[in-house]
């Protein structure tokens, strides 16, 4: 029980959470006003009729930038630990981050220069 | 760690006591971790350079689209030949770097000079088949000095986790390297077929990790040593998880070096993908994951003995039976030398379950000997084009009449497949030789004769080859193209290198015993 306890906090978080997430949702649950509609009431899918036949032909464009989105968007989320402990780094640290960011400026270099970015 | 002694320097008392009033310079502390990794730094940049370069030019339209691929195969060729120099140059004896995330010794660097010579090589003798086969994009060759960046790691690595990135790094090059002929679909499906199969083995190896991770709380392997070398495992409570993780990180391992039950992947992508990448893929990746695994198997080595022995024997015996038994019915010559890799691995893992310092030699041994013969062999592949074969996937039709229309290619052909047999007056009769002597040493004598009767089995079709090149006559006479000399140079430094082995194996044989040294 004793280690337990450095999850306490963790507890915490989870509880208010879940209280958290049932009172905005029942308060705008019960006390919005509802006029639901066929257009309101669909699930949103970025331009496609999400109920139809999932075997038809799809523009490989979209996975292309969805590749590139996740592969810069989850490379840059890597600045966000290295920001909050920076002071603990020693110049070391501070150095490797600037040779990833260099890195990460040659891929989108080579990705803008063979026209991936492009749409038409 | 360094770090935390860093802030509490700051904060104590004694520092001024001790007079030291200026900041620590930390570039000092990984200075030699620097001067080690030079060659891959070297390496890393290089890569960065040669993509800006050949994107900048490949895509300028005032030079008109040029095509690069010949100059960025020389490029590639000259900044391999500089990471070779470097890697020549470095001279520390034994050194952990990067809070022992990695290692340095003569193992690892003997290795990377391996990697890197059979990496310039095989470029050297696939450079035709690349500009014939029209692959127009310079990233193939980005890719293969990524995939060789990779295993450089992978030689070095000494922690769990730089092991699993590693491995990703190269693997990840190499199932783009199977697919890299965009307009062929057999192509595509090898990339799609050795992705899959390989992320599965990469799964496996994650899972082991976490699991060892578990158990002990730690990924580094200095600290499996501490922690594995004072106590016996009879006593430890967890012993039953850890063989767990060991056999899933084996079975991961198999999968990458191509063993028997999980080799399944292997002829269909050597078939597939384009010669170039297939001979990449034949020669260079094997001696760096064997090396690699064999510094994790070490540490446990002592402490499981028996369910080791067992698993890799089982293994061994598997993949020589399916490599000398499915070879039989081969009628593609790609085909033929995967089943025939398949086997060479069976012998790699005997003399790696005979657990000694002989073994280890021997695995080397036979290992260096065999990307000597399998080099001048896929150099062969290569080069047997006739007028009307040209784009195809070569079968064993293709080498009859080789004797007449190119002797010497004949020739070498012979010698190089009596090498893989292991007939005496050559170099692969004292790798095989060697392999069984030191299972016999470890009394594994039933393994032994199994493997021995396998390779009389495996002897038959090479010697069917050999009969169908010099006994065979075939109706029409077909020329060959003349061989690139570039092609034969190396054919024939091959084979001189294995009769020249035969004769005096010492040099090998001296720095495969280095080699092993390390391990133990």
């Amino acid at each position: 029980m004793f280690f337990l306890m450095d999850y306490f906090s963790i507890l915490l978080l989870l509880f208010v959470s879940i209280g958290l997430a049932c009172l905005i949702l029942g308060a705008s649950y019960f006390l919005g006003i509802q006029l639901p509609d066929t257009e309101k009431s669909s699930v949103y899918e970025c331009g496609f009729d999400p109920y139809e036949d999932s075997r038809n032909k799809f523009d490989v464009r979209f996975y292309l930038i969805a590749i590139l989105f996740i592969i810069f968007d989850l490379e840059v989320l890597f600045l966000f630990p290295w920001s909050v402990s920076l002071s603990y780094l020693s110049s070391m640290g501070f150095w490797t981050m600037m040779d990833f960011l260099f890195e990460l400026t040659v891929g989108f270099v080579y990705v803008w220069k063979i026209g991936a970015l492009e749409w038409e | 760690m360094i770090t935390e002694f860093y802030t509490f320097f700051e904060k104590s008392p004694f520092k001024s006591f001790l007079g030291l009033n200026t900041t620590m310079d930390f570039s000092l502390v990984h200075q030699n971790c620097f001067k080690m990794f030079l060659p891959e730094i070297f390496l890393a940049t290089s890569i960065l350079t040669l993509t800006l370069y050949s994107v900048f030019i490949g895509s300028s339209r005032n030079l008109g689209y040029p095509l690069i691929i010949k100059n960025l195969i020389k490029l590639c060729i000259l900044t391999l030949f500089i990471t070779f120099l470097l890697i020549n140059n470095s001279s520390v004896f034994s050194l952990l770097a990067y809070q022992n995330t990695f290692v340095f010794d003569l193992l690892s660097s003997n290795v990377k000079q391996i990697l890197v010579v059979a990496t310039i090589l095989s470029l050297v003798i696939s450079e035709d088949s690349v500009v014939r086969q029209q692959i127009n994009n310079f990233e193939y060759l980005i890719l293969i000095l990524c995939a060789v960046l990779g295993l450089m790691f992978l030689v070095s690595s000494y922690d769990t986790l730089s092991l699993y990135l590693a491995i990703e790094m190269q693997s990840l090059c190499l199932y783009v390297l199977a697919a890299s002929k965009k307009d062929s679909s057999l192509s595509t499906e090898a990339g799609l077929k050795y992705f899959i199969l390989g992320s599965f083995s990469s799964a496996l190896l994650l899972f082991g990790i976490s699991l060892l991770y578990g158990v002990t709380g730690t990924t580094n392997f200095d600290n499996f040593h501490l922690l594995f070398s004072g106590i016996g495992f009879d006593n430890f409570s967890f012993a039953p998880l850890i063989e767990k993780a060991l056999l899933a990180i084996s079975v991961a391992f198999f999968f990458k070096i191509a063993a028997a039950p999980f080799h399944m992947w292997s002829p269909d992508v050597y078939e597939a993908s384009p010669t170039s990448s297939t001979v990449f893929f034949a020669i260079v990746p094997k001696i760096a994951l064997f090396t690699a695994f064999l510094r994790i198997f070490q540490i446990f080595f002592s402490g499981f003995e028996e369910i080791f022995v067992i698993v890799l024997i089982f293994f061994s015996l598997c993949s020589v039976i399916v490599g000398s038994f499915v070879a039989l019915r081969q009628k593609r010559l790609k085909r033929l030398l995967a089943y025939s890799s398949i086997s060479h691995v069976g012998y790699l893992l005997l003399a790696f379950s005979s657990n000694s310092l002989e073994g280890v030699q021997s695995l080397y041994f036979y290992l260096i000997i065999y990307m000597l013969t399998s080099l001048c062999l896929w150099s062969i592949v290569l080069s047997l084009n006739t007028k009307s074969n040209l784009m195809k996937n070569k079968t064993l039709l293709d080498l009859g009449s080789i004797s007449h229309s190119n002797a010497a290619l004949g020739f070498t052909t012979l010698v190089a497949f009596f090498s893989l047999m292991g007939v005496p007056p050559l170099a692969g009769f004292f790798a095989k030789i060697e392999v069984f002597l030191s299972a016999l040493g470890s009394s594994l004598y039933f393994p032994a004769l199994i493997a021995i009767l396998s390779s009389v089995v495996s002897s038959f079709y090479y010697v069917r080859l050999i009969k169908t090149m010099y006994f065979e006559k075939k109706e029409e006479e077909t020329s060959c193209i003349p061989v690139n000399h570039s092609c034969s140079l190396i054919m024939s430094l091959c084979l001189f290198s294995l009769i020249y082995f035969f004769i005096n194996p010492n040099f090998f044989l001296l720095l495969t015993q280095k080699m092993a040294l390390c391990l133990f």
